[in-house]
């Protein structure tokens, strides 16, 4: 269990490595390959961008960047006199890359939560999979939309349509939330030889994982191997 | 009835464009009073059906309850079009936020139904307070950055603005050079253009 060593390598700013962390939201992300975490929240977050569901949240991972992004602006503010303007739009544009990604992971995250609040509320373990923040985000969000909807459609129904979630009171379930598709097809490559996996319950389809290539499979299967990071998805 | 009219409501939703159109009182209230129509209807089938009952025990389907579930259906097809409606516009309104902040223009208010405008302030206040937890602005940077300035021309009067470090007097038709960042803001409130040329 080592401990993170940022390693200097000359540049004014430490780039701080992804291994090391051993708790449950940080994984062991390789220990041949010392992905930086730029790498790291690239891949974070084209992996939220072609899942369906909404995946786990990287807090660690979110508290690393944002201090890196201070430490960077820091030292661009500190270095701005010794240095011309070509190296300070270099070490700028670095800055805004990293922001740039930061910000996109956080918004296809909340895009999803937008699209399925009332799903994810009552899904325990989607619900987990969000930041605390997220989860008040999640509420307001419901009970904004609620709100809306009561006070112009379904106040306006009789007792028995009135809910949002089931089409009428005697539905028997929840039939009206919207679910995430996890059947849908999604690109995935893996770096290491994961063997023959199995696709569906019956054992009847099965595909060979090798490594580096790409594969088109449906979501469904795949939900595992994305939890323990076997696979990404591209 | 049955879901005609609340049908022409869908149909005015389901175009690509980005605006709002004025919200449509009178096709709403129509669907409203449909409904009650054929909640009456059920409700009075439903009740001729009980009667029927207490005489003899009819064990067979009887003609008329098929009546009853055609207008529950339709309740259920005129409850969805109406949800889908306000779900659609409320969507657009959302998308409104993230490109033009967290005032609307006078003109858009105006299209609203009083529950939007609610919805409008209370989605607004929602996503500021999350986005001031992180303390990341999330509208901002939408794509890629290529450079970290740009060339913006400024298009009205706004006097002495705070860019960067420096506040600089912006004048209409001046051109400056500065960080995106800043410049998205003021560009998404339409007050400046990019440069290119």
């Amino acid at each position: 269990m080592d401990s993170g060593n940022g390693s200097e390598d000359g540049t004014p700013w430490g780039r701080g490595d992804g291994q090391g962390d051993d708790d449950d939201n940080n994984r062991d992300w390789g220990l041949k390959d010392i992905p930086n975490d730029v790498e790291v929240l690239k891949r974070v977050w084209r992996n939220e961008k072609s899942a369906p569901e909404i995946l786990a949240y990287e807090s660690l991972l979110v508290e690393r960047v944002q201090e890196q992004i201070a430490n960077m602006e820091e030292n661009i503010l500190a270095a701005a006199e010794s240095l011309d303007d070509m190296m300070l739009s270099i070490f700028e544009m670095d800055v805004n890359r990293l922001m740039f990604l930061l910000r996109a992971y956080l918004r296809v995250r909340l895009s999803k939560i937008d699209k399925f609040a009332l799903h994810v509320m009552r899904t325990a373990d989607l619900w987990d999979r969000l930041s605390p923040q997220e989860q008040e985000y999640a509420s307001k969000f419901v009970d904004v939309l609620s709100k809306h909807m009561h006070d112009s459609v379904l106040g306006k129904l009789e007792k028995e349509y009135e809910s949002m979630m089931k089409q009428a009171a005697s539905s028997e379930e929840n039939d009206m939330i919207v679910e995430p598709n996890l059947d849908t097809y999604v690109f995935c490559r893996s770096k290491t030889a994961l063997g023959t996996f199995q696709l569906d319950d019956k054992g009847d389809e099965t595909v060979d994982m090798m490594p580096n290539d790409l594969y088109i499979l449906r979501y469904r299967p795949v939900r595992n191997l994305i939890e323990t990071d076997r696979i990404e998805l591209v | 009835m049955f879901g005609r009219t609340a049908a022409q409501l869908v149909r005015e939703v389901n175009n690509d464009d980005q605006h709002i159109r004025r919200f449509n009182y009178d096709l709403f209230d129509k669907v409203i009073a449909e409904i009650q129509e054929h909640f009456q209807q059920v409700t009075t089938i439903m009740e001729k059906g009980q009667e029927e009952n207490e005489d003899g025990q009819i064990t067979s389907v009887d003609e008329n309850y098929n009546g009853a579930v055609i207008h529950h259906q339709s309740i259920l097809r005129n409850k969805r079009c109406l949800l889908a409606y306000m779900y659609h516009r409320a969507n657009r309104l959302q998308r409104l936020r993230w490109q033009l902040g967290a005032v609307l223009p006078e003109d858009v208010k105006g299209l609203l139904h009083p529950s939007e405008k609610e919805f409008v302030k209370s989605y607004s206040e929602a996503l500021s307070s999350y986005m001031t937890k992180l303390d990341i602005d999330l509208t901002v940077d939408i794509t890629p950055p290529k450079d970290p300035y740009i060339q913006v021309r400024v298009l009205d009067n706004i006097g002495e603005v705070l860019l960067g470090d420096q506040s600089t007097s912006l004048v209409r038709n001046s051109i400056h050079f500065v960080k995106r960042s800043e410049a998205e803001t003021l560009i998404s409130q339409g007050l400046l253009e990019e440069f290119t040329g």
